[in-house]
């Protein structure tokens, strides 16, 4: 597999990854659904409370950890991913 | 979608010009917040809304028309405390433990701590939970039937003190706080607010306090007991304080984190159970989370939630 194949499997799955992350700690239904655009005004649920709980739980999820300018600079789900994958990588 | 919420939000604020005035300092400041404040506003009851419009006529005197940098000085806190909040969810406990590292940390840190109170004062009328625990103590003076003598500890912005004052039935007012600077600030405070009646103001640490000769039929003390190391000995020195037939009114936020909250309440049984460990029998528990959130939800999922306490001496 091409490098930019294996990159965009990678988010697809940690976008899916998010993606159930946010359905538990936002509390909502199963068809929850996002892409890289989503932003927190797009998600009723997602408010800066429900960030920090959501934060933490993709860090023990995924067993990573952001620093505090990455949880404060994201704008959307997309930059979200591409921090996640950056530290999976 | 912005200016959607806002125009929600003035909806919900109409009878309210004090209020108005502040969110739109607010919103002008901090246009992002506004989503936060629509969902804080939205579950009030006419009643916190009245109180709220209370504190924000209160809070606008104590502003002194300095408003905006209250307002920036609010957003600064927010900001400490998301990262009190990141702290609090990865590691399951406040970050501070000990009187003696808030102290080193906020309490005697004057530019933190000044900035600090004056984010707290906006969150008294920003924040449901507040708002909530603000109306509910006009309920705790509402119900006295007979004049009364007032102890409040920790009197803050005397935001309490000031509506205590206002009672017909209240003939003695008393505050006390282990900090003299905080208590200029209060009696600064309740000059601004025009409170006439004479309020003695006492520098006492709670957990080292002399009994005094005298006993109280109304104790305060809010936002307090999670500043301390041991908050049962406050609550059992305040049992042997109380009158006979006195009400003691607890406000304390569980799963809170703030710079200077050493000591951690998860659930309103833990309150519950050091309230009557110290000698009181419960009236009643009123629990309210942030933004009006579901009790339930919001103590599974470590949201903040302020539990109001009213008790008797057993």
């Amino acid at each position: 597999m091409k490098p930019y194949l294996l990159e965009k499997k990678m988010s697809e799955s940690t976008l899916e990854t998010v993606r159930e992350i946010m359905i538990d700690v936002f509390d909502v239904d199963d068809d929850l659904e996002i892409n890289p655009a989503t932003s927190a005004e797009d998600v009723e649920e997602w408010d800066s409370l429900s960030h920090i709980r959501l934060i933490v739980a993709i860090e023990r999820q995924l067993g990573i950890k952001f620093k505090n300018s990455e949880i404060e600079g994201l704008k959307n789900v997309g930059e979200l991913v591409s921090v996640i994958d950056s530290k999976l990588a | 979608m912005s200016d959607e919420k806002l125009a929600k939000l003035h909806g919900l604020l109409a009878g309210m010009p004090e209020m108005r005035t502040v969110i739109d300092t607010v919103v002008a400041a901090w246009p992002d917040h506004v989503s936060y404040l629509l969902k804080s506003f939205e579950p009030r009851s006419p009643a916190i809304l009245a109180a709220t419009e209370i504190a924000a006529a209160a809070a606008r005197k104590l502003m002194q028309g300095e408003d905006a940098r209250f307002v920036a000085d609010y957003r600064w806190t927010c900001d400490q405390l998301r990262d009190e909040e990141l702290f609090f969810h990865r590691e399951g406990r406040y970050r501070l433990s000990t009187f003696a590292e808030a102290d080193a940390e906020v309490y005697s840190n004057h530019d933190y701590m000044g900035r600090y109170v004056n984010g707290l004062l906006l969150s008294q009328l920003l924040w449901f939970n507040h708002a909530a625990t603000f109306e509910m103590f006009h309920r705790v003076l509402d119900a006295s039937t007979a004049p009364f003598d007032y102890l409040e500890v920790g009197p803050g912005h005397g935001l309490m003190v000031y509506l205590a004052a206002r009672s017909d039935l209240s003939k003695s007012l008393e505050a006390w706080d282990f900090s003299a600077v905080s208590l200029r600030e209060t009696r600064a405070a309740l000059d601004l607010l025009g409170v006439t009646k004479p309020v003695s103001l006492t520098e006492t640490d709670i957990l080292a306090a002399k009994l005094p000769e005298r006993r109280y039929d109304l104790i305060v003390i809010s936002e307090v007991i999670e500043h301390l190391e041991t908050p049962a000995v406050a609550l059992r020195f305040l049992r042997q304080a109380i009158a006979d037939g006195g009400r003691l009114f607890v406000n304390v936020p569980l799963n809170s984190p703030s710079p200077d909250h050493i000591y951690l309440f998860s659930d309103p049984a833990e309150v519950r159970a050091m309230v009557e460990d110290a000698g009181f029998t419960v009236e009643s528990i009123e629990l309210f989370a942030t933004q009006g959130r579901a009790i339930a939800k919001a103590l599974a999922n470590k949201v903040s939630v302020s539990a109001g306490v009213i008790a008797r001496p057993r």
